[in-house]
């Protein structure tokens, strides 16, 4: 008996895994056929006499520390909104991607969905996103004019809005206050310039070794990004072409590997492991992204002896910190548009965003929202994170950012290692970067 | 005698040596999921047991995961693929070890080509034919990559192989069917090779991890393995809960091996081998 | 293999019997396998002489472009030849491990229940736990090797970003993982072997590691082949070792990095789906080359019953 309903389920599975191989044409056929009878049930199932119809929107993202804030703010509007479900879905970074580039090529991408300054071109120009620009004209909770204009442009493709800020973050300068106390020097504020910095560290460094006074990792966001911009550099200009011969890139990073050629910082090439250096007081200082707040304040050793302050400026005064952001993005064939926007609409909102900041998910990227961020923790001075954004600089970014970021990583890593002078480094990643540019 | 003992001492020695090695990530594990955040980074001097075992860790993980799900949704996956692929394998093998027909050689080099294909470039053409049978978020979802197994049915086909002939050929004197001989004589003399298989394929279920994460978006579709990826967090990582998850996470599979592993001693010790 | 050819042109209704037994009993497998995987490879392939398109519109087609860029990347030769050498370190190593230990733990004596579920841990254990640890071994500035190094005087190693070391310490890694499998598959062969045929030898006299070489290897052999075959296709296609303990800003990636893990870079990370399946076509190419030529070789020593 069991073998016979084995066969049976076998042949089964196996007819219509060949039916669904047969072709995009027919498998479009499927997906419909599918989903029309999956509306079929579901009407009948979910159909509620009081309040009639009752849609589900998946929402997808792939941070599980903010998925906690966000699904007290889903009870929230599902409270207010009789009616409309939301199901977060949590992924990881990289399996994010995989995901829904999957699901975009199968037609079924999550109702919202979070979207990157990396990947919002590819999705754009395909037709994968909705374009929101008419829904934000007759919003009345929502306008792009209350968001950073940085952030509105990231997802701004061909003069249609094709995503709603959600959040932004920036780089600040982390510092060790028992080691400053100990050796009675001032700790950092915003009169830091790069020669301040310079003479901390070197006053902060172990001769033999056991402490290093800064760390420079091989690292752009939170690293060698913020150096050249306040030196007035560029990674990427506006023609499209790399920034990493400008002189003033070069003098930049000059700078920046000084540390690292100095003594003053250890060769940290690792991403995982770089805020080891400051967590086991091997490092007195280091640049870290906004992000890191709640893992840095989850560890008892941070907490108790770290702050946070602005990035130094320049010698002659330039400042920059890198900052980023998302955006919720709704798909193109969403089939509930009206209830996916009114999440999205939420979520952008003046509430929504002030609820966020509140619970302490992000920095809510609503002008003056922020606020409620800043006591939202009150383990470190976050003020500085918001202080930064008058002059923070978007992470560079073009068409095909993952693929040039890594072949400039691959040229820089020389000037790391000795085996190259940073000028010639500069020069090879710049060489590298234009190729790849050269065939967005 | 007394060399006896010498060697047996020094057999002891290696496979303890052997021991210490493989148990170290567990034993890692466990003092991990008990410290505070900052001794689990620690490095700098190197803490080894907890200051104070913070059984909070455990709470927090069982409070925000639906952990109780992603056991039986693991386990569904698990008996599914068992049973489908080690029963597919099973016949599928005997045909290539001990029959002969036109193509058969050529079928099987199927079955070793699959094998050398990076599991990577099936991930999206798979989950484009589970999301057209509109099967995503589902339980089949987790079977669908694990119905068929080339390796199972490569590992089976060496098992018969491996066996003697004499006793397939008394039986076709006797007039049993091939279908008879393959259930009633060759089945139950590839037991050590079925039992390593379902071993095998459990593991490989457990232990799959893209699929499950791309496939099963929602958190009621999660298996331990998508469950513990998930965290991690995209920018933080909390060490001690992460490996109070993966305790909580490792025992089903260990149980299952150590439940099997005797199972198969106890129906082998009257034929085993020894040195 | 297929020595028995009808040459006789008398096809008997046994002959016709076993062949419906046959074909039906490969079925399964066969046609499941065609639909989940040899499609999809078949589509690689296809993939591999386009300039892909997103979301699998808009392919362009270029012919042999893809891999004249690729024979002319030396980062793909320097892959090539660093996924070559892993699996020259790793299978034979791994193979002569798990064969001590499955010949140990096949033996009467205390405690072998034990030592087998230990020796099964490392394939249990999840990823992120495994990663941490190694990690936190290697580590150059405050890893345990490191510090055991200088309790006797030596100096650090910098076991993740040395270009000349980074693949030993993967290698280390990934002979670590794969023994207990193999192990554990060794094991399995090992207990189909007939107890009497040890007990007519050693009436004769014969020791233990006579015993090992005239009687275990060859019944084993069936099994042992399996297993190096295995090996070398999992091996060649390492992937999850590399990539969860050296990033591309690494000094040693260089000369670490494997096929699979520039397949997945591409493929995944920059998009290039046509170049990534030529890489893998690449790949493919090379493992069937290696698998062909050990079935080939496998007549001289598999002793099949």
């Amino acid at each position: 008996m069991v073998k016979k309903s084995l066969v049976l389920m076998l042949a089964v599975v196996l007819s219509l895994a060949a039916f669904s191989g047969c072709g995009a044409a027919q498998n479009a056929e499927v997906a419909e056929t599918q989903t029309q009878s999956q509306q079929v049930t579901e009407d009948v199932s979910t159909q509620s006499p009081e309040t009639g119809e009752e849609v589900t929107l998946t929402y997808a993202l792939w941070d599980s520390n903010q998925a906690v804030g966000l699904r007290k703010m889903a009870d929230e509007f599902e409270a207010a909104n009789p009616g409309i479900k939301i199901e977060i879905e949590v992924s990881t970074w990289s399996d994010y991607w995989t995901a829904l580039e999957a699901a975009a090529t199968g037609g079924d991408l999550p109702d919202v969905f979070w979207m990157h300054s990396n990947e919002i071109y590819r999705y754009a120009s395909n037709g994968m996103l909705m374009d929101l620009t008419d829904m934000i004209a007759n919003s009345d909770l929502v306008s792009m004019d209350n968001f950073p204009q940085g952030l509105v442009s990231i997802y701004n493709f061909e003069g249609k809005q094709y995503a709603v800020p959600k959040d932004y973050d920036t780089i600040g300068l982390w510092y060790n206050k028992t080691m400053f106390d100990e050796a009675n020097l001032d700790y950092p504020d915003e009169t830091w310039t790069w020669d301040d910095l310079y003479t901390a560290a070197k006053a902060l460094t172990k001769a033999d070794g056991s402490r290093y006074g800064f760390l420079a990792p091989l690292n752009n966001q939170e690293g060698y990004y913020n150096f050249v911009y306040q030196n007035g550099g560029t990674i990427i200009t506006a023609d499209k072409k790399s920034g990493y011969d400008d002189p003033k890139t070069i003098e930049a990073m000059e700078f920046y590997l000084s540390f690292v050629k100095d003594g003053l910082s250890p060769q940290e090439y690792g991403d995982a492991e770089r805020a080891t250096w400051l967590q086991n007081g091997l490092c007195a200082m280091g640049l870290f992204g906004s992000w890191n707040l709640s893992g840095f304040a989850a560890n008892e050793y941070m907490a108790k002896n770290f702050d946070v302050t602005v990035l130094p400026s320049s010698n002659d005064g330039g400042r920059a910190s890198i900052f980023n952001g998302l955006g919720n993005a709704i798909a193109y064939n969403c089939e509930h548009p009206e209830e996916a926007w009114k999440w999205v609409e939420y979520l952008g909102s003046k509430e929504g965003q002030l609820r966020q900041a509140e619970l302490g998910i992000a920095i809510s990227a609503y002008n003056g929202t922020a606020e409620d961020w800043v006591k939202s923790n009150t383990t470190f001075n976050i003020q500085c994170f918001i202080d930064m954004v008058d002059y923070a600089q978007i992470r560079p970014y073009s068409n095909t950012t993952a693929v040039w970021e890594d072949k400039a990583y691959e040229e820089l890593k020389g000037a790391f290692t000795g085996d190259k002078t940073v000028e010639q480094a500069c020069k090879d990643a710049a060489k590298v970067m234009n190729e790849s540019l050269s065939q967005e | 005698m007394k060399r006896k003992i010498k060697v047996n001492f020094f057999i002891h020695a290696f496979l303890m040596l052997g021991a210490v090695t493989f148990i170290l990530p567990l034993v890692w594990m466990v003092l991990t999921s008990f410290k505070t955040t900052a001794e689990a980074t620690s490095v700098n001097p190197f803490v080894i047991f907890p200051s104070q075992w913070m059984w909070s860790n455990y709470a927090k993980v069982l409070e925000q995961n639906d952990v109780l799900l992603a056991y039986v949704n693991t386990i569904a996956m698990m008996l599914l693929r068992i049973v489908c692929s080690v029963s597919f394998s099973a016949i599928s093998a005997y045909a290539f070890a001990r029959l002969k027909f036109p193509g058969r050689n050529f079928l099987f080099g199927i079955v070793l080509f699959q094998m050398m294909v990076p599991v990577q470039i099936f991930v999206i053409p798979q989950y484009l034919m589970v999301d057209a049978l509109g099967a995503r978020n589902t339980i089949f979802a987790l079977l669908f990559p694990g119905i068929v197994s080339a390796f199972g049915t490569f590992l089976l086909r060496q098992f018969f192989m491996g066996l003697p002939k004499e006793l397939e050929e008394a039986a076709k004197l006797d007039g049993c069917s091939i279908g008879q001989i393959f259930f009633k004589v060759m089945l139950p003399l590839a037991k050590s090779g079925l039992v390593a298989l379902t071993i095998f394929t459990a593991l490989f279920a457990f232990k799959d991890l893209m699929w499950p994460l791309i496939v099963n978006t929602s958190s009621k579709a999660a298996t331990l393995s998508s469950m513990l990826a998930k965290i991690e967090g995209a920018y933080s990582v909390n060490y001690p809960q992460l490996m109070a998850a993966s305790v909580l996470a490792i025992w089903p599979m260990l149980t299952l091996y150590i439940v099997f592993q005797r199972k198969f001693i106890e129906s082998v010790s009257t034929s085993g081998g020894k040195l | 293999m297929l020595r028995h050819t009808l040459k006789k042109r008398k096809y008997t209704k046994i002959i016709y019997n076993e062949w419906r037994w046959g074909y039906g009993m490969a079925a399964p497998t066969i046609i499941g396998l065609i639909i989940l995987n040899i499609i999809p490879i078949f589509q690689t392939i296809y993939l591999s002489f386009f300039k892909s398109g997103d979301f699998g519109k808009g392919n362009i087609f270029v012919g042999f472009e893809n891999y004249i860029k690729m024979f002319h990347d030396p980062q793909v030769w320097g892959a090539t030849l660093n996924t070559i050498l892993y699996t020259m370190i790793v299978v034979p190593v791994t193979l002569i491990l798990a064969m001590i230990f499955a010949v140990l733990l096949n033996r009467k004596m205390r405690g072998k229940q034990i030592y087998r579920a230990i020796y099964f841990i490392p394939m249990a254990a999840a990823p992120a736990a495994i990663t941490m640890v190694w990690k936190w071994l290697f580590n150059n500035n405050f890893g345990l090797i490191n510090k055991l190094l200088s309790v006797f005087g030596l100096g650090a190693v910098d076991w993740i970003n040395d270009p000349n070391v980074a693949l030993i310490s993967v290698a280390i890694i990934g002979i670590w993982s794969l023994v207990g499998y193999n192990m554990v598959l060794l094991l399995a062969g090992l207990q189909e072997i007939p107890k009497s045929y040890y007990e007519a030898s050693s009436i004769d006299g014969a020791k233990p590691l006579r015993q090992f070489f005239f009687i275990t290897l060859p019944l084993i052999s069936p099994t042992l082949f399996f297993v190096i075959v295995t090996s070398v296709i999992q091996t060649m296609q390492v992937f999850d070792v590399i990539y969860m303990m050296v990033d591309v800003t690494s000094p040693a990636y260089d000369r670490v990095v494997s096929l699979v893990y520039l397949f997945y870079n591409n493929s995944f990370k920059y998009s290039n789906k046509g170049y990534g399946s030529a890489i893998v076509i690449f790949l493919l190419a090379i493992i069937m080359i290696i698998t062909a030529s050990q079935l080939k070789v496998q007549k001289k020593w598999v002793n099949y019953m």
